[in-house]
């Protein structure tokens, strides 16, 4: 190992999107000469898809940067709120972070979050205003506002351009100077943190992981400890930023680890590995990745069940956050209650069966996770359509989160509404600067899954910026809101929501379906109900006509040519009781506000 | 011998209505005399491959045929007999519009062996002539039919259509009363069909003007249904009406799926499971029938599972019935008692309700694949 511990440097780049994070890294890797300029790809750490003649891929989820005998572990983290886990855990690879901040823009409520995650974690943080070319920047301001933030002078704070690359030797200078070098020994039994994982259908499961003490050698016999797996390192490198495989790992470094593994989830993030044989403790702060949001996800084509499970089932290896169980719907027919880390994880899965798989879906609206006490017994509800009926419960939690909301003042108003619409319980509130304010509140997850962040956006222009961690769980007063088609329930549209609000989900529902769903030969009612009480009704007339008036001899082809295409749309009808319901009526009804990410 | 009907097809109007997109032209009347030596000329060409017909009905339409003068017309029918095996006692119907015949025109018609007049009447209001942009006012159908009494037509049907915008129930309900009272043999009453490609179709989808609301058109057809049902005409078809007897032939033909030829632009004929069609635009149609080689503008073979669904679809438009053999007799059950099939001895036969539905019922007794949700596997 050329170089000793004292000269390697660990950090990660806190920033909101869009505030520069990957041209800033094409700079660091341009400084370095880490990357030629000439081969040098715009925002190559983002693109970087590297397939090496054994068709192995690896993302580069560290970069290794050497400058002035010096080495800069670059890691990467996740920018979404789904993925708090996964950025803590990025965060406990490093010693320290650039908080990298828009001069033009401000502090965003991610960053913040994500500035506290580092903070608590014990990082360096290193405040850097970016995009200081720009003429709308305000450097003086922004510079206060994230001085006093980090609670440094002013004159601590950096200034750069990410684009022209001014001040950006600096920033490196202050990387090595101000964060601390990794401790740990290198002949100490070894504990590598395992930061990321990634399936690799050549080489199976490739893990990122940082080495906290001891050395990991090539073709050691490993051990990860919360699994218990054993395997084989078949080969150990780093990114520089080509996957460069290396004879081992000291205790500071970062880089890969292929281990042959078929299932991501005998590899999972937070982990702690270490040679097969010793007895270590884990490294703190390992969970269980558990999901926030579930839905039931269903094929619009019945026969393609088989398909979804099968594609659910490779989605898994790749993916250790995603659970799944059997469903089977009295509408939807069989499909999967699928378990998600938040509303953005859920768009991923869904994208992906869709795309990957060539899957055409029908997914249900999404629902929180419920504790409900039911005759002495506490159960577990993922399905509203095991919610008990008709307030037929005691005593119902729902989860609730911590949310930081950042906002201009002049918005502050229209927060405060939302959140109190929304049945937040105000905890504090703080102003950055006279004119930026930072809110925090005690939200129903399920008030957040439900648009919440759409009209965040719209109701301040879009200057408003969110984040939120679990938080426990907390009473409610819910109830389950069913629909019925022709006094027939559809388990796919019940939801359970706040009593107060469920009149007015009873009434959105009934009218959505009375647009959505075609006539029918018979009157049909659509009702909502609470267990036997209906709180909303509409009725779909029957259809009177439904003919071509003309039909003679040259009209026949086309006559036909219709029936052959309402022939086709007939078999993608699917029956409630006596009533014939498009698919897309089904998809329709089910939307959910798509953009409902907090990002 | 196969019993086969003749159809021709004259596709020139004075003037073109909005609402319509039948193959029909103004201003092409130059090209009159060329198209009537053109469809005697096809008539020869397709002969050969019809020599085992006999014809046993001719409908000239259109377009409007009355707007070629009564010779041409006397020749043309003349000429068709002559070349094609026309049965002496062939239904001949000729369609015209009230301002385009007099006593004199018709009486040389009816002479010439035109035994069945079809007269576009479509209202008895002005406004809605006008909104449909007809030529003729209200007195001119009673004229026109008038005219063709003397001239020797017993056999006379009016063409009505309803659910204009602007037209009121009480519109309608006079215009049938005025019908009534002229005492047709046939009335045919058509919901108005907005059709993309006309003017009326482009203002609709512009929302320059109201697509016609079923639920109104319904109210109209029932009131059809009874009007036209108490002065003794029977509703043989979705938008047919005639007292016994004088249903039309020609139309019945395309209902049980008989051949049919068709002579002129545009015109489709049928023989088992072909059927094909002529080129539409007049000229190219002039130009192949003059070279010598059949104006073919397409063609296809219908599979037998296509020949079930026209079949159906078709009868399931008059009150002939359908043998119920092959259905389930769950759904036969459910439409029975939803009021749109009945029972009869001729087998299912559509209620005045049903035929207003035909397309669900047609779908309801096609069979479907299995229905999602389907089992696990
Ligand atoms: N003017 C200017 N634009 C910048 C600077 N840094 C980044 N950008 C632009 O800001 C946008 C977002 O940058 P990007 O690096 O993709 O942000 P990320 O989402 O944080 O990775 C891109 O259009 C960049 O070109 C800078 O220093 N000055
Ligand atoms: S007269 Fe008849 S065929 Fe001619 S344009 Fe009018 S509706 Fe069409």
């Amino acid at each position: 190992m050329a170089i000793p511990t004292s000269r390697i440097r660990n950090f990660c780049i806190v920033a909101h999107i869009d505030h520069g994070k990957s041209t800033l890294a094409d700079r660091l890797l341009e400084l370095t000469h880490t990357v030629e300029a000439r081969a040098m790809r715009a925002q190559y750490l983002d693109r970087m898809e590297l397939e090496r003649e054994r068709g192995i891929t690896i993302k580069a989820q560290a970069v290794r940067l050497l400058h002035d005998g010096y080495e800069l572990n670059l890691i990467d983290t996740p920018g979404h709120v789904d993925f708090t886990y996964e950025v803590s855990r990025s965060l406990a690879a490093c010693e320290g972070a650039i908080l990298l901040v828009d001069a033009a823009q401000g502090l965003e409520a991610q960053t913040l979050a994500n500035y506290h995650l580092a903070r608590d974690a014990g990082l360096v943080i290193i405040p850097v205003l970016n995009k200081i070319d720009l003429p709308a920047a305000e450097p003086a301001r922004r510079r206060e506002e994230l001085a006093a933030l980090v609670g440094e002078p002013p004159e601590r704070v950096l200034a750069v351009s990410a684009k022209t690359g001014e001040g950006v030797e600096e920033l490196v200078r202050a990387v090595i100077d101000r964060i601390p070098a990794p401790e740990g020994h290198a002949d100490a039994p070894l504990r590598a943190l395992i930061f990321d994982s990634a399936f690799d259908p050549y080489r199976g499961v490739i893990t990122y992981l940082r080495v906290r003490e001891g050395t990991l050698p090539s073709y050691a016999r490993i051990r990860m400890l919360a699994t218990g797996v054993a395997s084989d390192a078949e080969e150990v490198g780093v990114m520089a930023p080509e996957a460069t495989p290396v004879e081992a790992l000291g205790p500071g470094e970062v880089g890969y680890l292929v281990t042959g593994l078929k299932d991501v989830h005998l590899a999972k993030v937070g982990d702690t590995i270490t040679l097969d044989g010793s007895t270590v403790e884990p490294l703190p702060g390992y969970r269980e990745p558990k999901p926030m949001v579930w839905c039931g996800l269903f094929p619009a084509e019945g026969g393609d069940y088989p398909a979804l499970r099968e594609a659910l089932d490779r989605l898994r290896l790749s993916d250790a956050a995603l659970v799944y169980e059997p469903e089977v719907s009295q509408a939807l027919g069989f499909g999967f209650r699928v378990g998600f880390l938040g509303l953005l994880h859920m768009e991923i899965v869904r994208e992906r069966l869709e795309r990957e798989f060539g899957l055409e879906l029908i997914a249900t609206a999404p629902n929180v996770e419920f504790h409900v006490e039911r005759a002495g017994r506490a159960i577990v509800v993922r399905n509203p359509a095991e919610f008990p009926p008709g307030g037929d419960h005691g005593r119902v939690e729902e989860p609730v989160v911590f949310a930081t909301i950042i906002t201009p003042s002049t918005f502050l108003g229209a927060v405060l509404d939302l959140c109190q619409e929304r049945r937040g319980e105000l905890v504090d509130m703080t102003y950055l600067t006279p004119e930026r304010v930072e809110v925090h509140y005690v939200l129903p997850l399920a008030e957040i899954v439900f648009d919440f962040f759409d009209q965040l956006k719209s109701r301040t222009r879009g200057y408003a910026s969110l984040d939120y961690e679990p938080w426990g769980y907390q009473e409610a007063d819910l109830v389950r809101v069913d629909v019925l088609l022709h006094g027939e329930p559809v388990d796919a549209f019940s939801s359970v929501v706040h009593r107060e609000r469920a009149y007015r989900y009873g009434r959105q529902m009934t009218e959505r379906l009375k647009e959505l769903i075609p006539r029918q030969l018979f009157d049909v009612a659509v009702q909502a109900a609470i267990g036997s009480r209906i709180i909303a009704r509409e009725t779909i007339k029957a259809k009177r006509k439904d003919v071509l008036a003309k039909c003679y001899g040259g009209d026949i082809t086309r006559k036909r040519k219709l029936l052959e295409t309402q022939k086709r749309g007939k078999e993608r009808l699917r029956r409630v009781g006596k009533v014939d319901v498009p698919q897309e009526a089904f998809i329709e009804a089910l939307r959910v506000d798509r953009k409902g990410r907090p990002a | 011998m196969i019993a086969v009907g003749l159809y021709v097809h004259v596709p020139f109007c004075r003037t073109r209505c909005g609402y319509c997109d039948f193959n029909a032209y103004a201003g092409l009347d130059d090209l009159a005399p060329r198209y009537v030596r053109a469809l005697a000329a096809e008539a020869s060409l397709v002969a050969p491959a019809w020599g085992d017909a006999r014809f046993t009905t001719v409908f000239v339409g259109g377009g409007t045929p009355t707007t070629l003068p009564p010779t041409s017309l006397e020749r043309l029918l003349a000429e068709l007999r002559a070349i094609l095996p026309i049965d002496d006692d062939a239904e001949v119907t000729i369609e015209a519009n009230p301002e385009t015949v007099d006593e004199g025109s018709l009486g040389r018609l009816r002479a010439a062996g035109y035994r069945r007049l079809s007269l576009g009447a479509q209202s008895f209001d002005r406004v809605v002539l006008a909104r449909l942009e007809r030529g003729h006012d209200p007195d001119a159908v009673g004229r026109a039919v008038r005219a063709a009494r003397r001239a020797g037509f017993d056999n006379v049907n009016l063409d009505l259509i309803y659910g204009v915008d602007g037209e009121g129930l009480a519109s309608w309900r006079e215009t049938l009363r005025a019908t009534i009272a002229l005492g047709p043999e046939h009335v045919s009453a058509y919901a108005l069909t907005i059709e993309p490609a006309t003017p009326l179709g482009r203002q609709v989808a512009d929302g320059l003007r109201p697509a016609p609301d079923p639920d109104v058109q319904a109210d109209m057809y029932e009131q059809a249904c009874e009007l036209l049902g108490a002065a003794g005409y029977r509703h043989y078809e979705v938008s047919n009406w005639a007292r016994p007897g004088f249903e039309c032939r020609h139309n019945l033909g395309y209902w049980r799926r008989h051949p049919y030829l068709g002579l002129g632009a545009g015109a489709h004929s049928a023989r088992g499971p072909a059927r094909w069609w002529n080129l539409r635009p007049p000229r190219a149609y002039l130009a192949s029938v003059e070279a010598g080689s059949p104006p073919v503008g397409g063609a296809e073979e219908l599979t037998s599972e296509q020949i079930e669904l026209e079949e159906r679809f078709l009868r399931l438009r008059t009150r002939e019935g359908v043998a119920p053999d092959g259905l389930d007799p769950a759904v036969v059950d459910g439409l029975v008692d939803a009021g749109l099939l009945e029972r009869a001895p001729a087998g299912l036969i559509p209620t005045e309700r049903g035929l207003l539905l035909v397309n669900e019922l047609v779908l309801a007794l096609v069979p479907q694949r299995p229905r999602a949700p389907a089992t696990a596997g």
